[in-house]
């Protein structure tokens, strides 16, 4: 929130620069900056060693530790952020916990995320779905929408590799006693779910359904006999230690709390009713170790999601455990995005500045997450002959007039948006009010060009 | 028309594609997950090399009578597409390696 409000600080002049303006650096690049200071990169290297191995209470009991904490508090590294399936995103996450662990209370129930805030909307995704040529969901009602889903999948070079990766990873038998290596499976997932686009994987994740056949390929979608299911079910909270233990663990969960945890301020009971955001958070967390979550049955009528743990063997913690497993299995959050998502709404919100903004890069960097495969055939990047208005207008009645106007971009806007990473940093908390529409604040290209330095 | 098929027909090896339903590649699967299908179709005319002109010379001469040859390059794939995996209509997953081709060429 602090790093929203220091981006929508200063107004944005039409035309203006923005490299002058403060914003988020990545932990890796903020420990380049730090390192390049002599009394910053002192103090980091103090902390660092007060850190290890001793509990926080220990660690500020120390006076030499305590004046270091303090003063990293002052330099980037405070408020740094990582971002998901970045380059170097483990080494980030290690500084970036290095740093929070001594601040925070260490056993907190919910923790702080290390990842940039999410700003892109579903609305972004079923803009790029309509150009899926003659891929329309509501063309047919009787359809698989899994189905159409895999299809989709398999025909971009891209999507097809990496899911045949992570099945042919996941249903490896080992031995005669080891069913598959969950390890591999794990992390050929996390690779699925980082290097492919979301139109691509929430589409296979979320697809909504109408019959049981749907729901079990829906529920397959993670090949969960070995990510997922074990011998036994451990208890919740046992999970979540072994998951702190571990920096990318840790930092998914912190994410999906984030992101997910039911609200009641909110209309969609999601922070800042933020579908994407909370989608995101899931399926980052799907890679996240043991903590996996999945669909619990083949189920039409109603969607249950929860970890492979039970709050059996609780002790004195069986409240915090319930509360723990309630944030999947019961969260309206969680399940009003699946929903949105399987339905192809989003939260009306206020339209969009509909006029391109003035200092985006015409031709950004190509990111990383895009398939290599830019020039296929069914690839859908290639939006130079698209009129994104008529495709949306399509759908007919279903859209009513704000929303139509949320969703028509002219075509520079839309080639920097299409890009899966490139999002524009919608200002809600300033000015107050949400209706009188975000400004769009182009200065993420740029924070992007530095990352990928 | 006569002209436009026999342009057809002579047009050079090259990779072409197929959506094809997992059921129909006729390996024994159920699945009715939709898959690409990349083979090589085409002439190689262009291809012919001394080898061939001169098997075709040894074979009309007689001097090889009984065994099978072939004295025309073919178009067949030079490499082959990664790994296809598809959920079956038993919910078993599958994986298939080398069911489609990457590149073509005249061999």
């Amino acid at each position: 929130d602090e790093i929203l409000r220091s981006l929508a600080g200063p107004p944005s002049p039409p035309g203006q620069d923005p490299h002058g303006w403060r914003v988020p650096v990545d932990c890796v690049r903020a420990n380049e900056l730090c390192a390049a200071e002599p009394s910053c990169s002192s103090r980091y290297r103090t902390l660092r060693q007060c850190l290890a191995g001793r509990d926080r209470n220990t660690m500020l009991a120390n006076k030499e530790c305590q004046t270091a904490l303090e003063v990293l508090q002052e330099s980037p590294l405070y408020d740094c952020r990582c971002k998901r399936g970045m380059k170097k995103e483990l080494q980030c996450l290690q500084i970036y916990w290095s740093i929070h662990l001594g601040l925070t209370e260490g056993e907190e129930f919910y923790e702080a995320s290390p990842y940039e805030p999410v700003t892109s909307r579903l609305s972004d995704i079923f803009r790029l779905a309509s150009i899926f040529s003659g891929m329309d969901p509501a063309a047919n009602s009787k359809s698989n929408h899994c189905l159409d889903a895999a299809k989709a999948c398999n025909l971009n070079d891209n999507c097809k590799r990496l899911r045949s990766g992570y099945i042919s990873t996941c249903s490896k038998e080992i031995s005669a006693t080891e069913h598959c290596s969950r390890r591999k499976c794990h992390k050929a997932l996390r690779q699925f779910f980082d290097r492919v686009p979301s139109e691509y994987t929430y589409r296979l994740l979320f697809c909504s359904c109408k019959d049981q056949a749907c729901a079990e390929r829906r529920r397959q979608t993670i090949v969960p006999s070995c990510s997922y299911e074990d011998k036994e079910k451990p208890n919740c909270l046992d999970l979540r230690n072994t998951c702190r233990t571990d920096h990318l663990c840790r930092s998914r969960l912190a994410d999906f709390h984030t992101n997910c945890q039911a609200s009641f301020q909110s209309l969609t009971s999601c922070p800042g009713d933020n579908y994407q955001a909370c989608l995101g958070s899931y399926a980052g967390l799907i890679a996240g170790f043991d903590v996996t979550p999945n669909y619990v049955d083949a189920s039409t009528a109603s969607i249950t999601i929860s970890p492979w743990c039970s709050c059996r063997g609780s002790g004195n913690l069986e409240e915090e455990c319930e509360k723990f497993l309630r944030d999947f299995t019961e969260n309206p959050c969680l399940r009003n995005a699946i929903q949105a998502f399987g339905n192809g709404t989003d939260v009306n919100l206020s339209p969009k500045n509909p006029s391109p903004p003035v200092t985006v890069p015409p031709k950004a960097e190509k990111s990383p997450a895009l398939p290599d495969d830019v020039n296929d055939s069914n690839t859908m990047y290639d939006t130079s002959v698209i009129t994104t208005c008529t495709s949306v207008q399509e759908h007919g009645p279903k859209l009513n007039k704000s929303k139509e106007q949320s969703l028509c971009y002219s075509e520079t806007q839309l080639t920097t948006d299409i890009m899966p990473d490139q999002k524009s940093f919608v200002d809600q908390k300033a000015g107050g009010s949400r209706h009188r529409g975000g400004r769009i604040l182009p200065v993420v290209p740029v924070l992007l060009l530095k990352l990928a330095l | 028309s006569r002209r436009k098929r026999a342009r057809a027909r002579h047009k050079p090896c090259a990779l072409k594609e197929l959506e094809v339903s997992v059921s129909e590649l006729g390996l024994g699967y159920e699945s009715d997950e939709t898959v690409l299908f990349r083979y090589c179709s085409g002439t190689c005319e262009a291809a012919l090399r001394s080898y061939d002109l001169s098997l075709k010379s040894m074979r009309s001469r007689k001097k090889i009578k009984k065994e099978k040859v072939r004295a025309r390059p073919c178009c067949r794939p030079l490499a082959y597409d990664d790994d296809v995996s598809f959920l079956d209509a038993y919910n078993r997953y599958y994986t298939v390696n080398e069911l489609s081709a990457k590149e073509c060429g005249c061999v």
